[in-house]
């Protein structure tokens, strides 16, 4: 159905992708992975005539054919009927419509009759379990919400092709488990999907076969059945096997308590009434590694925004270093809190790499010449100091990310908040992420880690939270969190390289 | 959200016409602050979002309407209180006009502009060029907001400091903020394509459209 050949893209002076193939068959459910920066997202951008029809690239050579038609011969509107297409970063794709606005937009565009587009938008919603969702705002949803409508939106038409970009990031377990069974319900041997990621785990149940990609180059497909029980072909590849042994580098007995959440209700409610958080509580030590986790929309982002003061609570305090910090302002909180979201351009807003360690260090006043050679030396640790005069806004998803770690790591605060981390599947990334994790431990900070990867939290958290209701439902050692009532309650599978016995 | 957030767009678009005409028409201060002063109860009224700050442009335009017109019409010969009389006016004639497509931008989402226009079968440039401008700018609006708490979680201290400081820190807003809007352009036009916005074809819409639009799509019973 689908064929890449010799397929070489370059965004700069070297090739991203190098000579390339791909084919892929009606019925056939392949799975790309490879490290972040291994040019997955490229691989499919071209696969969807994305490359070069709409983001032209400095050098494009080859050929990509869709049922023996060239991508580039086929109208736009054919093109976009026949693939379905979900980014990386959904943000790229949707902008402020209504959760049934964007499903039906493909529709709507095309002049289908509105019995029709209700029909199927209807359809689509309750196939992917968003009822909840109706009459919301796209850019109001959580993270995993927005991408599950994106990818109801990506199926209205029924593309013969649907390509997914990391499609479960952002996704809790459940979610996961009800994007896997859509696709497996809505696939027939007449279409075919393309689905890069980082966790493999995750598309057991659908994808058929693997290639992987590396320094340009696509591998043959392989059996996923096969590879799922092999470590070498994931690690040669750059990313973590989706079965392996546990690492647990648990850092040692925790000191004295740096932040502390008591009794917070939040003046944000849902749509029944109730606060998003109520009477929720949690301290984090010094040394700690704090892994939250809860389901999509449970109310983690309202904590951290709580914790920081941008979002209002009613009744409760929080503490930062024993004292109470009602009256502080945002700022003076985060120079003791630092907040790292998923999407750290949310938070970038200076002109180089330098500035914005500069800025985490000085919090904005006149830096000195002691802090330009800090700001440069924690950009060389994260692997970025030959792009200190980078505008932030140039970098890739990834090395925005290690800026993240670098700002946090300069900053000195004592908690980092970690919101999703993109660094945890990849072994480069992880490597990092470790680096920074005890960096921030050795030096008796502390680190939250809010995250769907249940088997990061196994390996890096020390204590484990779960947020339900609008309250912590467990506070625990992380090997008790997965057998804990408050984990049951979830019907999400324990990490997957736990014993049998232990899921839940 | 209210009922006045599901009114039709152009009904919206043809009162705020209307009431822009009034205001323009009114002779003197004396009709014209009662109108601005309404017009501005209205918002307050209808709980629209964003109100604090549309509060906050609308005081600066006064004063910058007052100011320069006092100073220009007391250099052309006019008594001090004819001048003041004359800025009054014309100082609510702006409120009145800024309150009134403030209330339809903030009351109107894009997916609920794109309904009415598509309804009306109005041409898909149409379509578009009506639902971008009223709708991107609440959007603007959300990420001038958004950087602004970016600043503070990352310890810029915008709060407790001068008036002066903070518009520093506001004008400074402007270079992400202009990234910002470079990317959520570059987003539409993606969506755009890839969801088959064609401006050779009418659109079609999912929403019932009359005098209000639906915003919410019942559950269907399927048999």
């Amino acid at each position: 159905m689908l064929a890449l050949k010799n397929i070489t893209v370059s965004h700069g002076e070297e090739p991203v992708l190098a000579g390339a193939n791909l084919d892929l068959s009606a019925g056939e459910r392949l799975l790309v992975c490879g490290a972040a920066g291994s040019a997955k997202s490229t691989l499919l951008n071209v696969a969807s005539g994305l490359i070069p029809r709409l983001v032209t690239p400095s050098h494009f050579a080859g050929e990509a054919t869709l049922t023996g038609k060239p991508l580039s011969a086929m109208s736009k509107d054919t093109l976009f009927a026949e693939i379905g297409l979900v980014m990386q970063s959904v943000e790229e794709q949707s902008w402020d419509l209504g959760v049934e606005d964007l499903i039906a937009f493909p529709m709507e565009n095309r002049s289908m009759p509105k019995a029709e587009i209700r029909v199927r938008v209807d359809a689509l919603l309750k196939q992917f379990r968003l009822d909840a969702l109706r009459g919301r705002r796209v850019l109001t949803l959580s993270g995993g919400e927005r991408r599950m409508v994106a990818i109801a939106a990506a199926m209205a038409l029924s593309p013969r092709l649907l390509i997914l970009d990391e499609p479960t990031t952002g996704l809790d377990p459940a979610a996961r488990q009800r994007l896997t069974e859509a696709l497996a319900d809505t696939l027939d041997s007449k279409r075919a999907v393309l689905v890069a990621e980082q966790d493999p785990a995750a598309f057991h149940s659908v994808a058929g076969t693997v290639r992987f990609i590396s320094k340009g180059q696509v591998s043959e497909a392989r059996s996923f059945e096969t590879l799922m029980n092999e470590e070498r072909p994931w690690r040669e590849a750059g990313i973590l096997p989706p079965h392996r042994t546990a690492s647990s580098p648990k850092a040692s007995a925790p000191g004295a308590e740096i932040l502390g959440v008591r009794d917070v209700t939040t003046v944000l409610c849902r749509a029944h009434g109730q606060p998003v958080l109520n009477g929720a509580e949690l301290m984090v030590r010094a040394g700690e590694v704090l892994g939250l986790i809860g389901r999509n929309g449970a109310g983690k982002t309202t904590l951290f925004q709580s914790i920081l003061g941008l979002a209002r609570i009613s009744r409760g305090k929080i503490t930062i270093e024993g004292i109470d910090a009602t009256g502080w302002t945002v700022a003076r909180r985060a120079r003791r809190i630092a907040y790292l979201p998923q999407n750290m351009r949310r938070i970038l807003f200076n002109m180089t790499l330098a500035e914005e360690v500069l800025f985490a260090i000085t919090a904005g006043a006149d830096p000195g010449e002691a802090d330009r050679n800090r700001a440069q030396a924690c950009l060389e640790k994260y692997g970025l100091g030959g792009l200190s005069e980078t505008n932030p806004f140039a970098l890739s998803v990834r090395q925005q990310a290690l800026l993240g770690l670098a700002c946090a790591d300069a900053a000195g605060a004592a908690v980092a908040i970690l919101d999703e981390p993109l660094l945890g599947r990849d072994l480069n990334g992880r490597a990092m992420l470790d680096l920074f994790i005890h960096s921030m431990t050795d030096k008796g900070r502390a680190v939250m880690l809010i995250s769907h990867d249940l088997e990061l939290i196994e390996e890096v958290a020390t204590r484990t939270l779960i947020l339900a209701d609008g309250r912590i439902a467990f506070d625990g050692d992380s090997s008790e969190a997965w057998q804990s009532a408050a984990f049951r309650a979830l019907g999400w599978p324990a990490p997957s390289f736990l014993p049998e016995g232990l899921v839940a | 959200m209210n009922s006045v957030h599901n009114v039709n767009f152009f009904i919206k678009l043809a009162f705020a016409f209307a009431l822009m005409a009034i205001a323009w028409f009114l002779p003197d201060w004396r009709s014209s602050v009662p109108l601005a002063v309404a017009t501005v109860a209205l918002l307050a009224i209808f709980r629209v979002p964003g109100i604090r700050a549309y509060f906050k442009g609308a005081g600066l335009l006064v004063l910058l309407v007052m100011a320069s017109w006092i100073a220009n019409l007391m250099i052309q010969g006019e008594t001090f209180v004819a001048a003041v009389e004359t800025a009054l006016a014309m100082a609510a004639r702006l409120v009145t006009t800024t309150a009134v497509f403030f209330f339809v931008m903030e009351t109107s989402t894009p997916g609920s502009i794109l309904a009415a226009s598509s309804a009306a079968r109005l041409p898909p440039i149409a379509t578009l060029v009506l639902s971008l401008t009223f709708g991107v700018i609440p959007m603007l609006r959300h990420d001038f907001e958004r950087i602004a708490d970016a600043q503070r979680a990352r310890g810029m201290e915008i709060d407790d400091v001068s008036f002066p400081m903070r518009l520093r820190f506001a004008l400074a807003r402007g270079v992400p903020l202009l990234i910002q809007a470079v990317r959520m352009a570059h987003a539409i036009s993606l969506s755009l394509s890839i969801y088959g916005f064609d401006l050779s074809r009418k659109r079609t819409t999912w929403r019932e459209v009359g005098l209000l639009v639906e915003h919410r799509l019942p559950g269907i019973e399927t048999p």
